[in-house]
């Protein structure tokens, strides 16, 4: 029992910092101090960020790499083509960005994949320059900050000569173009309750003031977030986790007067004392029910306060099962039509 | 007078799209220093998974930054990218003693390429802040920057965590480049 909450414990630290997070789990005997163990656990994955997973994966540090080369070798990928490979190789732990990170993942996923399927590039190098082509290829065609999208015709002359001095064939070439095109990698989901996924494009998002709802009410100032029918506010926009969830469910929005400016509160309508279903975290890392019978919020200028009410209006009367449903019977017919 | 003039010539017809190429050794600050250029503005695209690649709009000038590096390698892929690049930002770790040896043949390597016979290089000296960081004249000529010939350069002390000194390069760029 102790145990299982220090392995959570230790979870919850890697996803905020994954190099204190394995620190934290070995001293605890919770993990052993080998690459292959903490290859195992990262691959298993349980709980963890992906994105972390990959910060540590791409990490210079000589361990680090022990660590990535035993976990790409937990990988399985005899008889999959390279893309289905990367495809899933891609979805253990989220990519980072760095081209050098990259490249170290590259070489190590190219090892693993000659191993597993030999014979089907002349050398492990073709593949890892290959595979650093793909990724290239995908950021061109998906990445809406780049502009020169580039064709098949330059996809193959990109990779003349790779295949030690000579080409590879331009089938093979042509096919790698047309999947990435037709299907970017995934952004690989988390494991776990982690919310960073929820946020991205929002409704509607922004600093506001919140009254606090203990006996001495004080204004704090909040990063909110509107999205899923569910207002969110955090400390820091950086902030990976949210101070406090409030589900707009059942609530009702108006304009009140206050000393700060732009006010609006959140209620229960005919239940003036009711608590409002809700919960927060406290500064010890505790998830707590909310204390508030209304949460009363100061908005920086009159027009944002008019926005904000717009958007959590509509968020309100928005019904997420009709939605669930017509999203359910647009796909139903758009399968029947194919 | 002189400003005047400034002001026409620097704004000149529609806002051009400049294509930067970014390399520095791992751990230089290249993600932090897109990142920061970033900040301030509303980032609502839908990730990618790949290279680093920011828009910066600055001075009326659209830039388009490329995480780029990895070993020698893979350089001939990067050559595609290197086509109609306009300038080079190259990102090293000022307190980086040990590797700083490594930065210079990177540099030089980058330089060397045929595509980028054209494009200006800005360095930013990065770190500034850490106690054993190397000055800017100390940089300069352990990259050998002196040595450079028909190549329009500047270094720039930075600390991208900050975000100190990365405008300031980014101005010696449009100036540069808003010339040409």
């Amino acid at each position: 029992m102790q145990r299982n909450k220090q392995v959570a414990m230790g979870r919850k630290k890697f996803n905020m910092d994954p190099k204190k997070g394995i620190q934290f789990l070995i001293e605890n005997d919770l993990v052993k101090n080998t690459s292959e163990d903490i290859a195992r656990f990262l691959y298993k994955g349980e709980g963890l960020n992906k994105t972390a997973i990959g910060d540590y994966l791409g990490e210079r540090d000589d361990f680090n790499i022990q660590v990535l080369h035993a976990f790409v070798e937990l990988h399985e990928f005899t008889d999959l083509n390279l893309v289905q490979a990367l495809r899933q190789f891609l979805w253990s732990f989220r990519l980072p960005g760095e081209a050098q990170k990259i490249d170290r993942m590259m070489e190590a996923f190219a090892q693993r994949y000659c191993q597993c399927n030999p014979g089907v590039f002349q050398s492990t190098d073709t593949c890892y320059i290959l595979s650093f082509a793909v990724i290239m290829l995908n950021t061109s065609l998906h990445n809406p900050n780049v502009k020169d999208k580039p064709t098949v015709e330059r996809f193959i002359s990109m990779n003349r000569g790779i295949n030690d001095g000579g080409d590879l064939p331009e089938e093979l070439l042509r096919n790698l173009y047309e999947s990435i095109k037709n299907e970017p990698f995934k952004i690989p989901e988390d494991d776990g309750n982690d919310l960073t996924h929820t946020f991205f494009n929002p409704d509607r998002e922004g600093w506001l003031l919140k009254l606090g709802g203990g006996r001495v009410k004080t204004w704090k100032r909040r990063w909110f977030i509107l999205t899923d029918n569910c207002l969110y506010y955090f400390e820091y926009t950086t902030d990976k986790e949210p101070r406090g969830i409030i589900p707009l469910e059942n609530l009702s929005i108006r304009e009140v007067e206050d000393k700060k400016p732009n006010c609006f509160e959140l209620f229960i309508p005919d239940n003036k004392d009711q608590v409002i279903k809700a919960c927060k975290t406290e500064a010890d890392g505790r998830v707590v029910e909310g204390n508030h019978t209304f949460y009363r919020i100061s908005a920086p200028t009159t027009e944002e306060k008019d926005e904000w009410m717009n958007s959590i209006k509509a968020a309100i009367s928005r019904d997420p099962f009709y939605e669930m449903l017509a999203a359910r019977k647009k796909k139903v017919s758009s399968m029947k039509r194919h | 007078m002189g400003n005047y003039f400034t002001m026409i010539f620097s704004r000149p017809f529609p806002k051009k799209q400049i294509k930067l190429l970014m390399v520095g050794l791992d751990a230089a600050g290249k993600t932090t220093v897109l990142f920061k250029l970033k900040l301030g503005e509303v980032v609502t695209t839908i990730p990618t998974i790949g290279f680093n690649v920011e828009t910066v709009e600055y001075k009326n000038i659209s830039f388009a930054v490329w995480d780029v590096g990895g070993q020698s390698k893979i350089r001939g892929l990067w050559k595609y990218y290197y086509q109609y690049t306009e300038g080079l930002i190259f990102v090293v770790d000022s307190s980086d003693h040990d590797r700083i040896e490594t930065a210079a043949e990177e540099l030089n390597a980058m330089l060397a390429e045929d595509e980028m016979r054209d494009a200006v290089l800005l360095v930013l000296a990065n770190k500034q802040d850490l106690p054993k960081a190397m000055p800017v004249h100390e940089l300069t000529d352990r990259l050998g920057l002196h040595a450079l010939r028909g190549r329009q350069w500047f270094v720039q002390a930075t600390c991208a965590v900050q975000g100190s000194g990365l405008y300031e390069g980014l101005d010696w760029l449009s100036d540069q480049l808003s010339r040409r």
